[in-house]
């Protein structure tokens, strides 16, 4: 199956949202507005869903009229039919496409397996909005059809399982480590960077010893700590 | 059938820099358009003295125009168009960053700390709306035509105001000019070098229509898959022609004849810390295992004396077996050592390294990182970020252990896309370097390196050599931006259409 | 709204494809997967974290409810998610340049594909059908693709330093720390914030964190 490579996943999840409105606002428009306003980078609610490398949420409220010029077939047979009728011009313009549900779409790059990652959403997925009010995973989900006979992470992962879409290739330009391995090896990457640079010129048994200092601290092997917090965004 | 470029309707200075003919002073004036009428009415009358890219002739040679004591040439920025009563669908069609200006595009630039625009010379907080400069054959030369001008500007009757606020050499900081000559060596002979002590003005891009162009395409056009050179497309220097991406550049505003044969000129003033400099270099050739100017010509890519290329003269061996070879080559010869070589010999960067100036702002085909056709052309990502340099060093350095004063480069970018091609070479190559999977790692001499969280580079040793690599570190901010802008330079033509009143898009 | 998180950029493009037409981008996809060979552009590139392309069949929307109206479409739908360093007008020029018939040959049996040369038509192309991001989320901010692969290179390098090497007497430490220091010398590069690649997403990224303009 392509929406994998290697351990990372490409998880692609179109979850339609229910035509209504409350209040005077669309289920859709609702939904968006909460997207929009969660906090970024390490206060994401994603920041603390393991595994995540990259997400995103939007809604998609249709699909785009082709309202462009191209020649996109190996042979247009309408140019030359075109010339003499009109209606045959008419024809070979793209056709008309609207969609009847606006979907709620979240996408995921993560490490490891679908079950225990969706788990991870359902059980970590948490922040505080804009108005200071403490919000979970179905704060997003809430409009969506038939999302309220979600009650547990069993239903929860058995739900986005019938929204998600196969990937028919899914390219990993990265690595595809956990996250936590990603993640300390950014931290060793920087710090031993600074190492080599500190310690450049010196002789070789201040160098060794400095070394073992620095192997202490920054402890290799230890992914939980040191390292790099999910999402850190500042030096 | 090749391009031919109307010459007589370019402006001179966007083929020619004009220092390689012996102008050795310059003189830029940046005036404001008080009232549109008269405003049109004086840069019709300058209009009468902008010198065109029309080649010269040599003395007594009747068939070409012979070369002249001084030249000038006429730009303006966005505001400057408004105050000239161009009309507004005409406005609408120039892009986004001409229509900021360089002072808003300042996170974009990394013009931060002693580069931001509130620390620039006073004429820069000026409405800043025309360009005028002059170069000369003398100072004497300069001084004439700059006279002439101030006859016209008394002319316009208020209409047009040269602007004031240039800092010069005695500490003045409200002068009406900014002068800028080429240095002299120790005899009083000109010389094409920097305040840093690099040789300057090597190896300009070189495109289609202009004259002479194969022999001089080795290492400045475009590198093919075969190993050839050719001319870049017009259209990345030039307005109105077909460009790398095989179109009419997007930026050009309507009517046609207002944009082509334009370009747009990023304008630089850049103060050099000299003490900063000759100081860091001393510290740091102390720990380098070469000499003090292998170290400089590290930072470059080219060395010091004779701007010899450091990917063929890696080290101080190299470099006196290139200069014993460089002393027995004709001038057609010594032209092709400057200029013609590749990085691909060089993928590690063992002999020039990614951080180097030279391969920063041109790595000619070496973003394909060694992998045998990468890309649909060697110079994929590099085709369409280049920049045509013009510009010479202003004031004098009188102390070289100190950096205040007044002394630095002139610098002007001529391209036809201010942020697919200059911006982007600033940021993403100069200020940062992951297209050169160097992360953060700015280049030494431009850099806008931060006193509180300064920078390194890594001068990469032979890969399997066992050797580590040099570490530059604690790299201080070398060059500060002191003033600029964006500005365009319209084809004479085009300066006729504004000086009339008679630009219509319609 | 933002499509940039630190270094990372979020593409979202949805294309109309022929649906009896949808077969031959799957064997491309599928051929493109078992021969590595055809990504060769965009690996050297490396301007890629994460990239996904996802058919959806005309009658492939989800559908969860008898309550939920049934799309009724005339295309298949093709949904291309990337997440790449720089912005996409930045970089629009490396991508097409880099690799034109790649991008061709993904997108070619899209409906009013223009071509990926001349740029300008394929650059209204892919922002015609692209759709913003609402929240973007990036794990490592300051870190690019190449900040990733390079970091991964440097702990396994370290660690077998560490193991083999750490005890050695003075001397020949210092030998094996030389040579893993010119081992790893090109993945030394610093990871600090990006640059600021457009006005407005840094303005939005200010008022997000609450940093005063």
């Amino acid at each position: 199956m392509a929406t994998k490579s290697g351990n990372a996943t490409a998880l692609t999840v179109l979850s339609p949202i229910k035509n209504g409105i409350l209040n005077q606002v669309s289920f859709a428009d609702i939904t968006r507005e909460r997207c929009l306003r969660l906090p970024i980078h390490e206060k994401s609610p994603l920041s603390k869903v393991p595994n995540t490398y990259l997400a995103r949420l939007f809604i998609l409220d249709d699909v785009y009229y082709e309202s462009l010029p191209a020649n996109d077939k190996v042979f247009n047979f309408s140019d030359i039919t075109s010339l003499f009728s009109d209606s045959a011009r008419k024809k070979a313009l793209p056709r008309k496409d609207h969609l009847k549900s606006k979907y709620l779409v979240f996408s995921s790059s993560f490490y490891g397996d679908l079950d225990e990652y969706l788990r991870g959403m359902w059980d970590n997925w948490s922040y505080v909005d804009h108005e200071g009010n403490q919000r979970d995973v179905r704060h997003i989900w809430e409009y969506c059809v038939a999302f309220d006979r979600v009650t547990d992470s069993a239903g929860f992962i058995h739900y986005i399982k019938r929204c998600q879409l196969d990937a028919s290739l899914f390219f990993n330009g990265s690595t595809d480590d956990s996250l936590q391995d990603q993640l300390k090896a950014l931290y060793l990457k920087q710090e031993f960077t600074r190492f080599a640079v500190e310690h450049q010129g010196k002789g070789a048994a201040e160098i060794q010893q400095a070394f073992k200092a620095f192997i202490e601290r920054a402890q290799p092997e230890n992914l939980a700590s040191p390292t790099w917090p999910p999402g850190k965004s500042t030096p | 059938m090749t391009q031919q470029l109307d010459l007589s309707d370019i402006q001179g200075n966007v083929i020619k820099a004009y220092g390689r003919y012996n102008f050795q002073k310059a003189r830029y004036l940046f005036l404001r358009i008080d009232d549109g009428e008269k405003g049109r009415k004086f840069i019709g009358a300058i209009t009468t003295k902008v010198t065109s890219a029309l080649p010269w002739g040599k003395p007594g040679d009747g068939s070409a125009p012979p070369i002249p004591q001084a030249t000038t040439n006429v730009a303006f920025t966005f505001n400057g168009l408004q105050a000239l009563e161009i009309p507004t669908a005409s406005q609408r069609g120039f892009p986004e960053d001409f229509i900021m200006g360089m002072a808003k595009r300042k996170d974009i630039l990394g013009d931060d700390g002693p580069s931001d625009p509130a620390n620039w010379d006073k004429v820069w907080k000026e409405k800043v709306h025309v360009w005028i400069s002059i170069n000369g054959q003398s100072i004497d030369a300069v001084k004439k035509r700059y006279d002439w001008i101030q006859e016209q500007i008394e002319a316009s009757n208020g209409g047009v105001v040269l602007l004031t606020g240039h800092r010069g050499e005695k500490g003045e900081d409200s002068l009406p000019y900014q002068d800028a000559s080429v240095l002299y060596d120790a005899t009083g002979m000109p010389v094409p070098k920097e305040h840093f002590g690099y040789t300057d003005g090597i190896g300009d891009p070189v495109f289609e229509g202009q004259t002479n162009v194969a022999a001089r395409v080795l290492g400045r056009g475009k590198l093919m898959r075969d190993g050839t050179w050719l001319p870049l497309a017009t259209g990345e220097f030039l307005l109105g022609h077909v460009d790398e991406a095989m179109e009419y550049p997007k930026t050009a505003p309507s009517p046609w004849l207002l944009a082509h044969n334009g370009t747009f000129m990023v304008y630089r003033k850049l103060h050099e810390n000299v003490g900063t400099f000759n100081r860091f270099l001393d510290e740091q050739s102390q720990i380098f295992d070469g000499s003090k100017e292998m170290l400089a010509a590290k930072f470059a890519g080219r060395w010091r004396d004779n701007g010899a290329p450091v990917v063929h003269a890696p080290d101080d061996v190299g470099k006196a077996e290139w200069d014993r070879r460089y002393a027995a080559a004709d001038d057609a010869g010594k032209k092709k050592m400057l200029t013609d070589f590749t990085y691909n010999e060089d993928i590690h960067g063992a002999k020039c390294p990614f951080s180097a100036h030279l391969r920063r702002i041109n790595p000619r085909g070496s973003l394909e990182f060694g992998v045998s056709n990468a890309y649909d052309t060697p110079g994929a990502l590099v085709n369409r970020r280049r920049i045509l340099r013009r510009g010479l060093p202003y004031g004098e350095v009188k102390d070289p252990a100190r950096d205040d004063g007044n002394h630095g480069i002139i610098f002007m970018a001529l391209n036809a896309d201010i942020q697919r091609q200059f911006e982007f070479v600033q940021q993403q190559w100069i200020n940062y370097a992951n297209d050169f999977k160097e992360g953060n790692d700015k280049e030494v001499l431009l850099g806008n390196h931060d006193a509180n969280n300064p920078g390194k580079v890594v001068l990469a040793a032979e890969p399997g050599s066992g050797k580590p690599p040099h570490f530059v570190s604690n790299i201080p901010r070398l060059v500060e931006t002191r003033g600029g802008d964006y500005f365009f330079i319209p084809s004479i033509t085009a300066l006729k259409l504004i000086a009339g009143g008679i630009v219509d898009p319609t | 709204m933002s499509n940039i998180a630190g270094k990372a950029y979020a593409m979202n493009v949805i294309t109309p494809i022929r649906w009896y037409m949808t077969w031959i981008n799957k064997l491309i996809f599928k051929t493109a997967l078992s021969n590595p060979s055809t990504l060769k552009g965009l690996v050297t590139l490396s301007l890629i974290h994460y990239a996904r392309w996802v058919i959806i069949p005309r009658d492939g929307f989800p559908r969860l409810d008898p309550s939920q109206p049934k799309e009724e479409l005339n295309y298949s739908y093709m949904l291309f998610f990337s997440n790449f360093n720089g912005s996409w007008d930045q970089y629009v020029d490396s991508f097409t340049f880099a690799i034109p018939s790649g991008l061709d040959l993904f997108w070619k049996w899209n409906v009013r594909y223009p071509k990926s040369v001349p740029l300008t038509p394929f650059h209204n192309y892919i922002r015609h059908n692209q759709i913003d991001t609402a929240h973007y989320y990036n794990a490592y901010p300051m870190a690019s693709s190449n900040d990733v692969k390079s970091a991964q290179k440097i702990k396994k390098a370290l660690i077998n330093f560490n193991t083999a090497s750490a005890d050695k007497p003075p001397e020949e430490f210092l030998n094996d720390y030389n040579k893993l220091l010119n081992d790893m010398q090109h993945h030394f590069g610093d990871m600090k914030p990006t640059p600021i690649v457009s006005l407005s997403a840094d303005a939005v990224r200010k008022r997000y964190l609450q940093i005063p303009e």
